[in-house]
């Protein structure tokens, strides 16, 4: 097999359990099994790569044949890839406070239910909560050698209020997701919140859209560190030449306050113990002070372009690795919240997030508040709703102006290219010069 | 292909084989059962700016169950048909948590009209016809000289889908699909276009020169003013905010929790007359198409949005049952391993054909951050793809960046009319849409 330069197999088998509680109904409770395995194997030029479902690993002439039925995939590639040399270090998974699996259906449907009926009060008219949870096996090896095993099990749930008053209709959520064991207990105070948020909603108004100096939260300015920075950071997205970030390595695209890191060595949402081409994993610092210090890489994306550290490829259980964000930040500055109150002035504080978006080649991304709240004289004024910030990556990141010191991450997924992996992201408060708020309100 | 050592690739009779029993010791232990399993194969490649990167071949089963015992539907799925007794024993359980509703009985079998909606015998599964669409993609995107492919990608599948119940029903369809997708680029400016057909019949070249326009005629975009203007959405963007608002509002459990906005206007005029919307699934073709849904129940023409009236909402037997309604024959599954929800099979728009680029208005071809739309209230902020404007049918001066705020119910109250070409995406099937007096945040 001497065209055969590389193989590796990635094999992923566990268990997902889920419960769905909607105005007080358990609509569905139960578990599913999942066992999926993908198979690289780099040929001359490219990659052939197969997805097995229920994968044993075979062993002498069948494996060789399962490789040899990749390369058969890998004969129509034209692109040469060569891979960075790796670095292996299995970090422990992190421990955690109550196995999710260890306690039974019944009660974590009882817990469930509780979140879902704290989430009961006047003005709303439907609860819904969901939890989902999903134990992985994985075990990777490749030609080299290499054999890595990790368990890790991630759960969570959501909580979802709607509130409704002559024909107008909101929601409010909360949301809660860990791999360091079950968070069900004593959570019903989310529940409240959720509907809180839903109940006040009906009378904030819309935002007014235009340019106006915006305080984004710790979990609203994570997902714009993930948006705006994060993706474009990707490697496989610069050597596309589909990021506004390629060529700019060394060159200052944002305010000096400003530092951003993807570690997947954090024991946060997005953790890996090691990635998914068996490569040590280690925090990398996308812009430090202002300036664009690296790219994130798999083995592949950092043979093609440098700048930067692997460890950074993920994958979905059966999907090949490509390079993702894990637990990405931004880090603490030193002002305090109040601090930037004032430095505010009038503008508008963003709450929480309905996701985002990003063109990375374009460099425009965008991202969705929960809510907000004008503040007017450093104040907190009247309760907006429905605004979303958006806004060109190179210009933008020289609009922070003031970074605080509340750091906080707030775990999520993210999908790219069909696949969604767990992720966390975190900032402290920010405030932005110059954000371009959208909104249809004429206040 | 040889693919000889994957336990995966189950022939249609073994799966019949293994439901039979499945529905053979189930029926021992509860009142009714059902059993789908899905198996599927594909193969794609990808480019990496002009050469192929990859090549890729899957290979998947998934074995579904579900048992309804006194009104308490339970459910499990494994990808591993071996292990059907362990997903038996799951499903169980799982209904023992469910809380017990009406319930009707699943379908009896049903005098069907026998073939494949949307399958096409002349779909191999072959690595080189991979390859030969993407080198039409190329050709395309050359039409354009500053346009470079960034990426792209071309895939062929099979699938099959078997559906069987204990009253006798042992439905089976199979589908093919063939996709491509390019992503273009010129300076900064990026350009997206994908298409897909059950068949051989779509025209790799045509999405690349697509693409590759999007890219080269957004450069240069000049700035535009926060105000209001009449806005043209593609095909797609306005499929972004129909999956996203108006498609959840029409499902009969969200109208009947509490969560539609739709749910007090059933038989009312709520859009503009010229709006109308329905489920086809009985379309020649279409990626949707099947004579019966994911529980067996035969499936017909809904008019959901008939001249502005909304007709109907739809509902899968659980919600049915529970709100003294019937099926519309509108359950979907997400593959074997998906739970049972409602959904749709051909979305399609109708209502009269106009001019509708003739005055000038703002041209939109998709959205960014669509998802981050209140699915509740319908408000949505968004950044805007390729927004450019157009007058007497053509294409004019590029927008560099623009946000639009509104409401989606609110919108389609009033529209500027429908374009003449109807243009099929996945299995939506509308045209582009004059909005009149749309408030655009510029910069």
């Amino acid at each position: 097999m001497t065209d055969i330069r590389y193989w590796d197999v990635r094999h992923v088998a566990g268990q997902s359990t889920h419960i769905d509680i909607d105005n007080g109904v358990v609509e569905s409770a139960g578990t599913s099994f999942f066992d999926k395995a993908v198979l690289r194997v780099l040929g001359t030029k490219g990659w052939g790569v197969i997805q097995i479902d229920n994968f044993t690993r075979p062993s002498g002439a069948a494996f060789e044949e399962l490789i040899r039925s990749a390369a058969n995939l890998a004969a129509i590639t034209e692109e040469s890839v060569s891979l960075a040399p790796a670095t292996r270090r299995i970090l422990p998974v992190p421990d955690v406070t109550e196995d999710p699996r260890t306690v039974s259906l019944e009660e974590k449907t009882e817990l469930l239910s509780a979140i879902e009926r704290a989430a009961r009060r006047e003005g709303v008219v439907n609860t819904r909560a969901t939890y989902t949870e999903r134990a992985e096996e994985v075990r990777f090896e490749d030609s080299s050698g290499t054999d890595l095993s990790c368990e890790t099990c991630r759960s969570g749930y959501n909580v979802l209020a709607v509130a409704s008053r002559n024909g107008a209709i909101q929601m409010g959520y909360e949301r809660e997701h860990s791999l360091r064991g079950l968070n069900l207990r004593g959570k019903e105070e989310k529940g409240r919140s959720a509907a809180d948020i839903a109940v006040a909603l009906l009378d904030a108004r819309p935002a007014k859209g235009g340019k106006m100096r915006a305080i984004l939260d710790p979990e609203l300015a994570g997902v714009f560190a993930h948006e705006a920075v994060g993706h474009a950071s990707e490697g496989d997205l610069v050597q596309e030449g589909n990021s506004i970030l390629a060529g700019k390595v060394g060159e200052t695209i944002g305010s000096p306050l400003l530092t951003i890191v993807d570690d997947p060595s954090l024991p946060e949402f997005g953790f890996e113990p090691f990635d998914a081409e068996g490569v040590a994993v280690a925090r990398t610092e996308i812009i430090r002070k202002g300036v664009l210090t690296s790219y994130l890489h798999s083995r592949e994306t950092l043979a093609a372009i440098g700048n930067g550290t692997g460890g950074h490829a993920r994958a979905m259980p059966g999907e090949r690795p490509i390079v993702r964000m894990s637990n990405t930040f931004i880090e603490e500055g030193d002002a305090n919240y109040e601090e930037i109150l004032e430095a505010c002035g009038n503008g508008i504080l963003l709450i929480g997030s309905r996701g985002g978006e990003v063109d990375p080649g374009r460099g425009v991304f965008q991202f969705n508040a929960e809510y907000g709240y004008l503040v007017e004289k450093g104040e907190i004024g009247a309760m907006v709703r429905d605004v979303s910030l958006s806004g060109e990556i190179l210009s933008t990141l020289h609009g922070i102006v003031l970074v605080g010191n509340d750091r906080k991450m707030h775990p999520g997924y993210c999908g790219k290219s069909g696949q969604s992996v767990p992720v966390s992201d975190g900032a402290p408060h920010v405030l932005l010069e110059d954000a371009v708020v959208g909104g249809s309100g004429d206040h | 292909m040889v693919l000889r050592t994957f336990s995966s690739r189950m022939r249609w009779w073994v799966a019949v084989e293994i439901i039979e029993r499945i529905l053979a010791e189930g029926g021992k232990r509860a009142d009714e059962v059902e059993v789908i399993a899905v198996s599927g194969s594909s193969v794609s490649a990808d480019l990496r700016k002009r050469k192929v990167s990859h090549a890729h071949e899957t290979r998947d089963f998934g074995l579904g169950i579900r048992t309804i015992r006194n009104g308490r539907i339970g459910s499990s799925s494994t990808s591993d048909p071996a292990r059907w007794e362990q997903c038996l024993e799951a499903a169980l359980a799982s209904g023992n948590l469910a809380t017990p509703q009406e319930w009707g009985g699943l379908p009896e079998p049903a005098n069907l009209p026998r073939g494949n909606l949307s399958f096409d015998e002349k779909v191999s599964l072959d690595p080189a016809t991979a390859g030969q669409l993407l080198q039409g993609i190329l050709s395309g995107v050359e039409t354009y000289e500053c346009a470079e492919v960034t990426s792209a990608s071309a895939s062929l599948s099979v699938s099959e889908m078997t559906l069987a119940n204990s009253h006798g029903i042992l439905y089976s369809d199979r589908k093919t699909d063939v996709s491509v997708s390019a992503e273009a680029i010129c300076g900064q400016s990026t350009g997206f276009e994908f298409d897909s057909s059950c068949g051989m019949d779509i025209d790799p070249a045509a999405v690349g020169k697509r693409a590759a326009f999007l890219a080269t005629h957004s450069v240069n975009g000049k700035d535009v003013l926060t105000g209001t203007c009449d806005v043209i959405l593609s095909p797609l963007a306005f499929a972004q905010i129909l999956g996203q608002v108006i498609v959840p509002a029409l499902s009969g459990r969200n109208v009947n929790a509490g969560r539609s906005y739709l749910a007090p206007f059933l038989g009312q005029q709520v859009f503009d007359p010229a709006l109308s919307l329905y489920d086809d699934p009985h379309i020649p073709r279409g990626l949707g198409s099947s004579y019966w849904d994911a529980e067996g129940v035969p499936t017909r023409r809904l008019d959901f949005i008939r001249e502005g009236t909304v007709g109907c909402f739809a509902y899968d037997l659980k919600t049915a049952y529970r709100y003294g309604k019937e099926s519309t024959g509108s359950a979907v599954r997400g593959g074997a391993g998906g739970a049972t929800s409602i959904g749709s099979h051909n979305l399609v728009v109708g209502g009269p054909r106009t001019d509708i680029c003739d005055e000038r208005a703002l041209y939109v071809e998709n959205l960014i951050g669509a998802h981050t739309a209140n699915p509740m209230s319908g408000d949505f902020s968004v950044e805007l793809t390729n927004p450019m404007w157009v007058e007497n049918g053509t294409y004019g001066e590029p927008v560099r960046k623009a946000m639009l705020a509104g409401n989606a119910f609110a919108l389609l109250k009033e529209i500027g009319g429908l374009g003449k070409e109807t243009r099929v995406l996945g299995s939506m099937r509308l045209p582009a849409i004059r909005l009149n007096s749309q408030h655009i945040i510029g910069t």
